[in-house]
């Protein structure tokens, strides 16, 4: 790109153009998107009667492929639903339709939302716009890649165990899990229905806030929600208090120095830090992926060639259909995620697995009860690597999984966390996130803008801002 | 897990476990088991479950009749359709 543009009039008639061009070099290398199609998504409308505002008016974004946009496909990344197109939007997709802005198109995701790479994907390869020998992290890596390499300045994403919040550190973005209940999930495609939550990827913390004020709102469509506005806590000023999470984390080098370099920020910035321990850290992990993969088992259990998903060519009886169905569609990602779950669901395996792990959720629970009624706000890693390289030279399946430690406890708590760059390592993205207690994620965008002035964050060498307007990054 | 819990489980799951993928898969489900039992470290007996964040208790909504006009665009999601019925595929 030879001039910076303002992102409101990259889709205007006279910019368009070279917006597409440019967005399709860049992503040919990147791959964040699986659909592209910004003329399309300039016809997109509300459909449901919802108040207009001029909030995001012809700002370009775009929206994980777990989540509904009106007729363009909704694969989530699998070849179960590769052909899928939607009838309708989410309820967060058309408030941002209804404050103005244009949805571009759909990135890529790990399959159903399983995985810390979007290497699952068995629709297309996400990288890093960092580095493209590694991997843009997951599950919401095409949002996050997309936002990182300047295609949109913001993107919608799902965090069911971090997958908002780990691929926006890997990319060295900001990204935000909501509070459990504060956003709508009609419209998103459910894996495990009580941790997951629709979050934001942005570059820019005013975009951030900008779009999580606009589509937080109870929904009659979604009993879970409720009014944010009831809850919230605005005491942005009075955030004094900062716990920070110490003890044995096995952190690498480049993500250990950023952890404590922000500490020492937050010491300078007049903050003071509490140093506090999770109990129940070391039990999150396996205790999310008991509930995890215990509600996705009953929630994919509708992806049968049927009711919906891929249907095979052929099949002797209704048995063999379902299970020819799920065999081709799913990927072994999803397959072992079934498994497990419909394992610890089984009668005699109950209260072992699933029951005993409702039980540690109470028990984290009551940590952060304890952890919020004495600091304002609570500093953790997002996760002890800082990207890791695609294939063999990564982390394995079973290693992503463990090193979930740091994000699953906010989808098991119902908690707000942001996860925030805070500058760059041997090439890549460091990071770290807050967390706050419910409702309270503008105490959460305060610690972010009052850091970032501290903080050199840069951008990826290859992938310089496309546009002008905003706030630019020190 | 040995082989016939495999076998057992992918079969409620509705899934067609291949040659190829027994001993894959059946080798990563035994690690996340295997792993899940860490939970046996931790004393639960005093905790009651938590089974959401935040919702105590069921929530409803009034039974009340909504229109929706989204019935054709659902039908259109058919592979097979004739007027406004969807044809199964054959299985017998």
């Amino acid at each position: 790109m030879t001039q910076q543009i303002n992102w409101k009039e990259t889709l205007a008639d006279g910019g368009q153009k070279a917006y597409i061009a440019e967005v399709k070099k860049r992503d040919a290398l990147v791959g964040s998107f699986l659909e592209f199609d910004p003329p399309r998504g300039k016809m997109a409308r509300p459909q449901a009667e919802v108040q207009t505002t001029e909030e995001l008016a012809g700002i370009p974004f775009a929206i994980k492929d777990n989540i509904a946009l009106r007729n363009f496909k909704l694969t989530c990344g699998s070849k179960m639903l590769a052909h899928f197109v939607s009838p309708y939007s989410a309820t967060a997709v058309e408030k941002i339709l209804a404050a103005g802005g244009i949805p571009v198109g759909k990135t890529n995701m790990d399959e159903f939302g399983m995985g810390s790479s979007t290497d699952t994907s068995a629709l297309g390869t996400t990288s890093n716009p960092w580095d493209l020998t590694k991997v843009a992290g997951g599950s919401s890596g095409g949002s996050a890649a997309a936002v990182a390499a300047g295609l949109v300045p913001f993107a919608l994403g799902t965090d069911t165990g971090g997958s908002v919040r780990q691929p926006a550190n890997f990319c060295g973005v900001y990204g935000l899990k909501p509070t459990y209940g504060a956003v709508s999930r009609y419209g998103l495609v459910a894996y495990a229905s009580s941790l997951e939550t629709i979050g934001v990827v942005a570059r820019e913390i005013p975009y951030l806030e900008k779009v999580f004020n606009t589509i937080r709102d109870q929904d009659e469509k979604d009993n879970t929600t409720a009014d944010w506005r009831d809850f919230s806590d605005p005491k942005e000023g009075e955030v004094t208090k900062i716990g920070v999470l110490t003890g044995s984390l096995g952190l690498d080098p480049g993500v250990a120095e950023a952890y404590a370099q922000v500490r020492q920020e937050l010491l300078a910035l007049g903050y003071e830090i509490v140093e506090m321990q999770l109990p129940m850290l070391d039990y999150a992990v396996p205790a999310y992926y008991t509930i995890a993969t215990a509600e996705a088992s009953a929630n994919l259990a509708r992806f049968n060639g049927i009711r919906y998903g891929h249907r095979p060519v052929y099949s002797e009886n209704p048995e063999e259909l379902v299970q020819k169905s799920r065999d081709e569609g799913f990927g072994a990602e999803v397959k072992l995620r079934i498994l497990l779950g419909t394992y610890v669901l089984r009668s005699g395996f109950q209260d072992q697995f699933y029951l005993r792990a409702q039980k540690i959720r109470t028990a984290l629970v009551r940590d952060f009860d304890k952890v919020f009624s004495q600091v304002d706000g609570f500093l953790l890693p997002v996760f002890p690597t800082q990207a890791f390289s695609h294939g063999d030279g990564g982390l394995d399946p079973f290693q992503q999984k463990v090193a979930d430690k740091f994000t699953t406890t906010a989808n098991l708590t119902g908690l707000p966390a942001l996860a925030i760059p805070t500058g760059v390592s041997g090439g890549l993205p460091t990071g770290v996130q807050f967390m706050a207690p419910a409702f309270c994620e503008d105490r959460l965008f305060g610690l972010a803008r009052r850091l970032k002035s501290n903080l050199t964050l840069g951008e990826p060498p290859e992938f310089p801002a496309l546009y002008a307007g905003q706030e630019g990054r020190s | 897990m040995d082989i016939a819990e495999l076998y057992t489980t992918a079969e409620l799951a509705q899934i067609k476990l291949e040659d190829s993928e027994v001993e894959s898969l059946g080798g990563e489900v035994s690690q996340m088991v295997a792993y899940f039992k860490k939970m046996m470290e931790v004393s639960v007996d005093a905790l009651e479950p938590t089974t959401h964040a935040f919702i105590k208790k069921n929530r409803l909504r009034p039974d009340t009749f909504h229109p929706s006009t989204l019935a054709d665009d659902i039908l259109e999601q058919s592979p097979d359709l004739e007027d406004r019925f969807i044809c199964i595929p054959n299985v017998l």
